[in-house]
């Protein structure tokens, strides 16, 4: 196990950059084997110290990609299994809460720097325990897909979407239904979700976003995923999609949001950077621009913000959730203290 | 203390150190704990408590007083200890009690700090009244060297915005008197609202210096976010239904209330549902209204 190879986030960093790496499941399985290889090979001596190690991780993943989320999440997490390991072990529960600001002494807060043996291996086990979770997500997922979904009926999603792709797929052995699929301009990656769909016998149609609305009324349920969840319940997803939610909310249909639990980040709209932009060549090629492009402003938004009112119900791999639940779900997953690293 | 104590120290505690009614309460039932002469737990918890009616029954809004003398009677039985002599159980409270009213004071750094970060460059801000919360997350973001714009409402009866409007002065901060009759002209040139709270109920909602929930509906029909500041002792399990739910001497001063006839009296407060209100700013975290039950569950367990 142990060769040559350092212990460096950077090799996962060139991949994201350069896209070799872009399934989020992919990311968040090589973040955790990351993780894994810093608390068993790296040297430190008590909780606080590989704290300080994984921070100093979070710290260089958020400066070299900002825009992603997901291994930082995740890492996150880790330190909210270190603090609750460390508890564990101490037998003492440290909860942000009014009950605790009275009966707790202002000095055993927040001191991880004891020894404590055993502490690595039941981080190793925990961990282990996370990386099951984190494998069988998407199929844990895919298996409440029967329940949300029945036959004939029209289901609307958008883009492409690994998690909706095996959503869809896993309900499709059991029931017959038909799935619209929008197709996502600029970058068209709805055309390959179709394919695929397609390929699977499932009765696909392919519309351009235009024909969002006028389809809408006819659809029963919106089933999407997104690019992470914000502390408020409200998305960040694929440019589009906000219009989506608001012709669904017209027609009173439901939007369900499948999505995992470290795509869901601690931190609130003031915080995101919604200026994220991609290349305008795909909007208007450089072709077409001679002279129109000193006279014109081409805008290629990354993402789309959803408001949480237009979530009807999140699905993770615990079961389906309503939007206002996502702060219940957060402080399970991240330690207040993490939240602004 | 007497009574005439009770009263005096929590006016002079308002009048001369700018807190809330609720802080001012706590700091004087402390001071009653200290020089108090009783000899059981009982009896403290029992002058504790019509200490606390003293200090409702005097013309300063009831809502917070209410809440932070609950929480602080909550602690005493909290940190009651069997077996140990009283004057020992006096002691230990007494400690904590400073404790928890330091933490309570340090709440509004951490409340100043988090709101700062939702007042961005070019922000025009609404606010309502004068609420203490709100003036310390903007002199923060002004530290902070961000430039924005703060609208207050004059806010009848006693029009304390004007006085907030001097303070903002004061920091520095470019602001601008409305009429309360102006919030729905000036709505759609807002980019977010943020008020102060004398309470927060169990459903998540707000009590408020009256006018509150009028701006909190014209902000929810033009879009803008409303976001509250309030402290972590200003949660109470208060959970109304509606206006009438609220306790009258939350709505009137003891003075008015002596009157009988209500229902001619202008209220003091009203009552904010929690589905108007975007994020609660506290110093236990940002939460969602659904999120403070949560948090009231967790203390009353």
């Amino acid at each position: 196990m142990s060769e040559a190879v350092p212990i460096d986030f950077s090799y996962i960093i060139d991949e994201i950059r350069s896209g070799t790496l872009s399934q989020s499941n992919e990311v968040a399985l090589k973040t955790e084997e990351f993780v894994e290889r810093i608390i068993a090979e790296k040297d430190w001596k008590n909780a606080q110290e590989l704290m300080n190690l994984i921070k100093a991780e979070i710290k260089l993943i958020s400066e070299a990609l900002p825009l992603h989320t997901i291994s930082t999440n995740i890492l996150r997490h880790v330190l909210n299994i270190i603090r609750e390991e460390y508890d564990i072990g101490f037998k003492s529960h440290v909860e942000q809460s009014l009950h605790q600001m009275m009966t707790s002494d202002s000095d055993a807060m927040g001191d991880y720097s004891k020894m404590l043996d055993g502490l690595k291996t039941s981080i190793i086990d925990h961990l282990s325990e996370y990386k099951t979770e984190l494998e069988t997500s998407i199929d844990n997922i895919a298996a409440q897909a029967t329940d949300h979904i029945y036959t004939n009926e029209i289901i609307l999603t958008f883009g492409q979407s690994n998690t909706v792709e095996q959503f869809l797929k896993a309900a499709s052995r059991t029931h017959s239904f038909q799935v619209i699929v929008a197709e996502n301009a600029p970058s068209y990656n709805g055309h390959s979700m179709a394919v695929s769909l397609a390929n699977h016998n499932i009765q696909t149609t392919v519309i351009s976003d235009t024909a969002i609305f006028s389809v809408m009324s006819r659809v029963n349920k919106v089933i999407i995923g997104v690019h992470s969840v914000m502390a408020n319940g409200a998305l960040k997803t694929a440019c589009g999609v906000h219009a989506v939610a608001l012709a669904a909310k017209h027609y009173s249909v439901p939007v369900m949001v499948l999505t995992h639990l470290y795509k869901l980040s601690p931190t609130y709209v003031s915080s995101y950077s919604f200026d994220a932009c991609s290349s305008p060549a795909s909007v208007l090629p450089y072709s077409f621009a001679g002279d129109i492009v000193s006279r014109t402003n081409i805008i290629n938004p990354m993402f789309d913000y959803v408001p949480p009112e237009l979530v009807t119900l999140f699905i993770t791999y615990q079961g389906g959730n309503a939007p206002s639940y996502i702060y219940r779900l957060l402080s399970e997953l991240y330690h207040p203290d993490d939240h602004e690293l | 203390m007497d009574e005439a104590e009770i009263r005096a120290t929590f006016s002079k505690i308002i009048k001369t150190e700018d807190v809330s009614p609720g802080i001012a309460a706590i700091k004087t039932l402390m001071q009653m704990v200290k020089v108090s002469d009783v000899t059981t737990l009982q009896e403290l918890r029992k002058t504790m408590t019509i200490a606390t009616d003293y200090m409702r029954d005097m013309d300063y809004p009831a809502a917070s007083i209410s809440s932070s003398s609950e929480l602080l009677l909550r602690f005493i039985s909290l940190a009651s200890l069997d077996g140990v002599a009283f004057s020992e159980c006096k002691r230990i409270m007494i400690d904590r009690g400073q404790m928890f009213l330091k933490k309570l004071l340090d709440g509004r750094g951490k409340i100043a700090k988090s709101a700062s970060k939702f007042i961005l460059d070019g922000s025009r801000i609404l606010t309502h009244s004068r609420s203490r919360g709100v003036l310390y997350a903007l002199k923060e973001a002004m530290g902070q060297d961000k430039k924005f714009e703060v609208f207050v409402t004059h806010s009848a009866p006693d029009n304390s915005g004007e006085l907030m409007k001097k303070e903002l002065d004061k920091a520095g901060i470019p602001s601008t008197l409305i009429l309360d009759s102006a919030i729905g002209y000036i709505m759609e040139t807002i980019d977010f609202v943020m008020v102060g709270a004398e309470g927060v109920a169990e459903s998540g909602g707000i009590v408020n210096k009256i006018g509150t929930f009028t701006i909190a509906m014209c902000a929810k029909e033009m879009k803008k976010p409303f976001y509250v500041m309030a402290e972590s002792f200003k949660f109470s399990r208060l959970f109304p239904l509606g206006q009438s739910d609220l306790p009258l001497d939350y709505k009137y001063t003891s003075s008015v209330r002596k009157n009988m006839i209500l229902d001619k009296e202008d209220p003091l407060v009203d009552y904010t549902p929690p589905n108007y209100i975007t994020l609660l700013i506290t110093d236990i975290g940002i939460l969602t209204p659904s999120g403070v039950s949560d948090e009231l569950i967790k203390l009353y367990i």
